[in-house]
C-alpha cells in the first residue's frame, strides 16, 4: 500500500474515485477477495478465512442498463444498481460473495446473483430477523455453517486464534474511525461531511490493517487543521441505509450546512458497536452482528412500554444528536426498501420528539433525481436556520 | 368510493361458499370482544395456526382484510391514509392497506372508518408476526402497526428454513432450524398465555396438529383432481378455495370444506364437466399473488378457452407422506418439521438437474402432472417476496426443461392504480395467439 503519512486524504480520494482499485491490485498479487452486501457481512470470519472483504456498492451516477433484463425493477434500487455494476464487470476480481439475509430485496435475489455472476464461491448467510436468545443461538449455528463452508472452499481450517485475532484487528479499526468522528464535534467540524463520506467508502474496500492505517493518517492530517471561526450553519445528521456517495452530502454542504453525523449502514451503524472478546469468538461475533448493530432488519423488543421500545430502537440517535449538536436530520430512504420504509413514521416521531426537525426523502439510488432533492433540502435548511 | 360490481362467477360451489366464510370470520373477530375472547392480528403461514386454535384465540387476518378491500375496489382510501403517514406506496400493499385502516381507526379512537368493508377489523388484543423467510412485512408490519396501537403487545417469532445451496445438503442443517422453530413456537405460547390469561391445552394442540396433517392431505388430494382433462376447477376458484387452508387451518370447518371440495370435483370429473366446455389451453399460474381487484381476468382467460388447472400461489401444503417427517410425540416439533420439510421439499430434485432451482422443479412437476401448455406469472410491484426472481425462473425453466410459452403480467395485489383492464386483456389476447402458434407447432 502507498505510504499514507501526510497524504491520507489524497489516498482516500483515489480509493473513493476508483473503488476497488486496491483490492484489484492485491488480487494481482495473489490475494483472495470476498465481496459482501450490507452491514451484516461478518468481516472477522471472512478475514480469518484468508480473504479480503470488499463491501459492494453501485454508482449513483450510472444508469442501470443491464440489470433490468435479469432482476425485477421492483427490487430496491441500491441492490439493482450494485447488481448492474457486477454485470458490467466491476466485480470480476471477486473470488466469492457472501449475501446476508437482511431483506427481501437481498434474500430473494440471491439466486439471481449466483446464477449470473457464477463466482467460484457464494454463500447465503441466513441471519435471523429476531434478536431473542433462541435467535442468537440459531445465528451461532448459521455462522458455524458459514465457517465450515469457507473451510471446505479454501481447504484450510479457520482456527479460534485467527478469529480472535480478526476480532481484535477489527475492533481497533472501529476505534480508529470513532476517533475520526470525534473531529466532527467541533463547529465547524474539522472534517467535512463530503470528506468523511469518502473515508467511509474507501475504508469499505481495503484490508482491515490498511484501513486502520489510512484512517489514522487522515485523523492526524485533519487534527493539524487549525480551527476555523464559529459559523452560523446548520448541523445535519443523515439517517438511512447504504448511502455511499458524496452527491447527497454535497447538496447539503453547498447549501451552507454541515453534515456532522450519520446513522447509516456504512458509518456509525457499523463503527460504534465493537465485538466483546469471548472464549469462543463466534459468541462475540454473533452478539455484535445480530444485536449490537442496530438495523431495521433486526427486530428488537425488550422494552416494557412502547416508549421503551422506541428508545431501544432509536436511543443511539438521541445520543448522537446530543453529542454532535445536531440541528436537523435528513431521513434518506430508498424506494422499495421494506425494512427502512416501514420504520419511517416511528423514526420521524422519535427524532421529532427530541425537538429535532426531520426531512424525509424517498429516493432512488441515483443522482438523476437530485434536482428536486436540492430544492427540498434547501427549503428544509431555511426552515431550521 | 368503492365500485358496485357484479359478484364474480365461480366454477365450483365450494368456491362460491367462501365469501360468506370470510365474512363470518370478520364478524367473529368483531364480536369477540363482546364475548370476552382475545383477538390476535395474525398472518398466514406463520406456523401459529394450531396454537391459536388450541388456545381459543380469535384470529383477525389482516392480509385477508386487505384482500377483501381490494376485491371490493375500496382499498384506495386506506392506501392514501398510510401514504399520508409517510408509508411509501412501494411497500407491500396488503400492509399499507391494513396500516391505513389501523391509522384511521386510531384517529377515530377505536371507531371503524366510515363504510368499512364488511364491518371492518376489530382492534386486536395481541399481534402475532414472524421474522421468517416468508416475507419482511411479517415482522415490520406488526412493528409499524404498534405505532398506532401502543398498548397492544407484539410477538415476532423466528420460523426459518434452510436456504437452497447446491453445496450444502439441507439435512446437514435442518435439525438446528427445527430446534429454533420449536423454541420460537414455545415463545409464542408463553406470550399468548401472558397477555391473554389463556392456557395452552396441550391435548387439544396434539389433536389439531393431526387435523392439520389430514387437512393438508385433503387439500392436495382435492387439487390433484384438477389434473383431469378438462379441469373441473381453475385458479380463479382456487383464489377462494385457498381460504380455509390459509385462514382456517386447524378447524374442523377447513377439513370439511376440502372433503366437500374433493366430492364435488370427483363428481365433475365423472361427468367430464370442465371449467370451460372447450378447453384449448392449460396454463400454470407460476408465481405471484393475484390482483384481488381483477380476479375476473381468470374468466377472461376462460373465455378464450384457457384454464389454469394448477397454481403455485397459495398452495402452501403437500401430502404429508411425501415430506417424510420424523416420528415423534411433540406437537411443536411436528409443526416445525412439517414447515421445514415443506419449504425444502424440491431441493433434492434441483440438485439432480444441473443449473436448476427448487422453484423451477416445482413448476416442472406441475407442468408434467397437469399437462400444462403455458405459464403465466404475475409481478406485483409492492411485493418483493413473491415477485422477485420470476425473470430467472422463466429463463431457467426454458433452459433446463423445454421451450414453453410464458407471460409475465405486471400489476399489484391491492393497488388498483397499477391496473388497466383493456391493456391486460390485450396482453392476454396476444398470449393466447402465442399459445395457439406453439400448439400448432407440436
Amino acid at each position: 500500500m502507498e505510504r499514507t503519512s501526510g497524504k491520507g486524504l489524497e489516498l482516500v480520494e483515489k480509493y473513493y474515485r476508483d473503488y476497488g482499485c486496491r483490492a484489484k491490485e492485491l488480487k494481482r498479487r495473489g490475494k483472495k477477495i470476498m465481496g459482501y452486501l450490507s452491514a451484516l457481512g461478518p468481516l472477522e470470519i471472512i478475514t480469518a478465512a484468508g480473504f479480503i472483504p470488499v463491501r459492494m456498492k453501485g454508482d449513483v451516477n450510472e444508469p442501470i442498463t443491464k440489470a433490468d433484463s435479469q432482476m425485477e425493477t421492483i427490487v430496491c434500487p441500491f441492490v439493482r444498481n450494485v447488481f448492474d455494476s457486477a454485470l458490467k464487470g466491476r466485480y470480476d476480481y471477486l473470488d466469492g460473495m457472501v449475501i446476508p439475509h437482511t431483506c427481501d430485496s437481498i434474500s430473494r435475489t440471491y439466486d439471481i446473483w449466483s446464477y449470473n455472476l457464477q463466482l467460484p464461491y457464494s454463500h447465503f448467510l441466513n441471519v435471523p430477523h429476531v434478536t431473542d436468545e433462541p435467535s442468537l443461538e440459531f445465528f451461532k449455528e448459521i455462522l458455524g455453517t458459514f465457517v465450515k463452508s469457507l473451510e471446505k472452499f479454501t481447504g484450510n481450517k479457520i482456527s479460534d486464534e485467527r478469529l480472535a485475532q480478526a476480532v481484535e484487528t477489527y475492533n481497533q479499526n472501529r476505534e480508529a474511525i470513532r476517533q475520526l468522528y470525534e473531529l466532527r464535534k467541533s463547529h465547524p467540524p474539522l472534517i467535512s461531511g463530503v470528506e468523511m463520506m469518502k473515508v467511509l467508502v474507501a475504508a469499505m474496500s481495503l484490508p482491515v490493517e490498511e484501513s486502520t492505517e489510512l484512517i489514522s493518517s487522515v485523523t492526524d492530517e485533519v487534527k493539524k487543521r487549525g480551527g476555523t471561526p464559529a459559523e452560523k450553519s446548520a448541523r445535519i445528521m443523515v439517517v438511512g441505509d447504504q448511502i455511499d456517495d458524496t452527491a447527497l452530502i454535497e447538496i447539503i454542504e453547498k447549501a451552507g450546512a454541515r453534515m456532522v453525523m450519520d446513522d447509516i449502514s456504512i458509518g456509525s451503524k457499523i463503527y460504534w458497536p465493537d465485538i466483546e472478546v469471548t472464549q469462543n469468538p463466534i459468541d462475540g461475533i454473533a452478539e455484535r452482528y445480530l444485536r449490537k448493530i442496530k438495523l431495521p432488519t433486526t427486530y428488537r423488543d425488550t422494552g416494557e412500554t412502547y416508549q421503551d421500545k422506541l428508545e431501544e430502537r432509536f436511543g443511539h440517535i438521541r445520543q448522537f444528536i446530543k453529542d454532535f449538536r445536531v440541528d436537523g436530520a435528513i431521513l434518506f430512504i430508498y424506494k422499495y426498501c421494506d425494512p427502512y420504509g416501514f420504520e419511517v413514521p416511528a423514526t420521524k416521531t422519535y427524532i421529532e420528539s427530541l425537538g429535532t426537525p426531520v426531512l424525509y426523502l424517498e429516493e432512488e439510488y441515483s443522482t438523476s433525481t437530485f434536482g428536486r432533492l436540492k430544492t427540498r433540502i434547501e427549503a428544509f435548511l431555511e426552515m431550521i436556520a | 368510493m368503492k365500485e358496485e360490481r357484479k359478484p364474480r362467477r365461480t366454477a365450483t360451489e365450494a368456491a362460491a361458499k367462501v365469501p360468506k366464510m370470510v365474512r363470518a370470520n370478520l364478524t367473529e373477530n368483531l364480536k369477540a370482544k363482546e364475548q370476552g375472547k382475545p383477538v390476535a392480528y395474525s398472518f398466514i403461514v406463520n406456523g401459529y395456526d394450531e396454537i391459536i386454535r388450541a388456545m381459543d384465540i380469535v384470529p383477525a387476518w389482516v392480509e385477508n382484510y386487505s384482500g377483501v378491500c381490494a376485491a371490493k375496489r375500496d382499498a384506495g382510501r386506506f392506501l392514501e391514509k398510510a401514504e399520508a403517514e409517510s408509508f411509501s406506496r412501494s411497500l407491500c400493499t396488503y400492509a399499507t392497506c391494513g396500516l391505513g385502516f389501523d391509522i384511521w381507526r386510531h384517529e377515530l379512537q377505536g371507531e371503524m372508518p366510515p363504510d368499512a368493508p364488511w364491518g371492518g377489523m376489530a382492534k386486536p388484543d395481541i399481534i402475532l408476526g414472524s421474522g421468517q423467510m416468508l416475507c419482511d412485512p411479517r415482522y415490520k408490519w406488526p412493528q409499524a402497526a404498534q405505532h398506532y396501537m401502543q398498548d397492544v403487545p407484539v410477538y415476532i417469532g423466528g420460523l426459518y428454513w434452510p436456504p437452497y445451496d447446491r453445496n450444502i445438503d439441507q439435512r446437514e442443517v435442518e435439525k438446528y432450524y427445527v430446534k429454533y422453530a420449536v423454541e420460537e413456537l414455545r415463545g409464542a405460547i408463553h406470550f399468548i398465555e401472558k397477555h391473554t390469561q389463556r392456557k395452552m391445552d396441550w391435548d387439544k394442540l396434539g389433536e389439531l396438529v393431526d387435523l392439520v396433517d389430514k387437512t393438508w392431505n385433503l387439500f392436495i388430494e382435492a387439487y390433484e383432481l384438477r389434473k383431469a382433462i378438462p379441469t373441473p376447477m381453475d385458479t380463479g376458484d382456487a383464489m377462494n378455495t385457498m381460504v380455509p387452508l390459509a385462514f382456517m387451518l386447524g378447524t374442523q370447518e377447513a377439513y370439511d370444506f376440502y372433503k366437500d371440495l374433493c366430492g364435488e370435483l370427483k363428481q365433475k370429473n365423472e361427468k367430464r364437466e370442465g371449467v370451460v366446455a372447450d378447453e384449448k389451453y392449460r396454463l400454470l399460474w407460476g408465481a405471484g399473488l393475484p390482483s384481488w381487484f381483477a380476479l375476473s381476468d381468470f374468466q377472461y382467460f376462460n373465455s378464450k378457452g384457457a384454464t389454469f388447472p394448477v397454481e403455485r400461489t397459495y398452495r402452501e401444503a403437500e401430502l404429508i407422506y411425501r415430506l417424510d417427517l420424523p416420528k415423534g410425540n411433540d406437537p411443536l416439533e411436528h409443526i416445525a418439521w412439517r414447515w421445514v420439510r415443506y419449504w425444502t421439499h424440491w431441493y433434492d430434485r434441483a440438485r439432480k438437474r444441473p443449473a436448476s432451482l427448487p422453484e423451477v422443479e416445482r413448476l416442472i412437476e406441475y407442468i408434467e402432472d397437469y399437462k400444462i401448455d403455458g405459464v403465466v406469472f404475475h409481478e406485483a410491484f409492492s411485493c418483493r417476496t413473491w415477485h422477485t426472481g420470476i425473470i430467472l425462473q422463466a429463463e431457467v425453466l426454458k433452459k433446463v426443461y423445454r421451450e414453453i410459452p410464458i407471460m409475465i403480467l405486471e400489476g399489484d395485489i391491492v393497488d388498483i392504480s397499477s391496473y388497466n383492464e383493456a391493456d391486460t386483456h390485450h396482453r392476454i389476447d396476444a398470449f393466447i395467439e402465442t399459445m395457439e402458434t406453439a400448439k400448432n407447432k407440436r
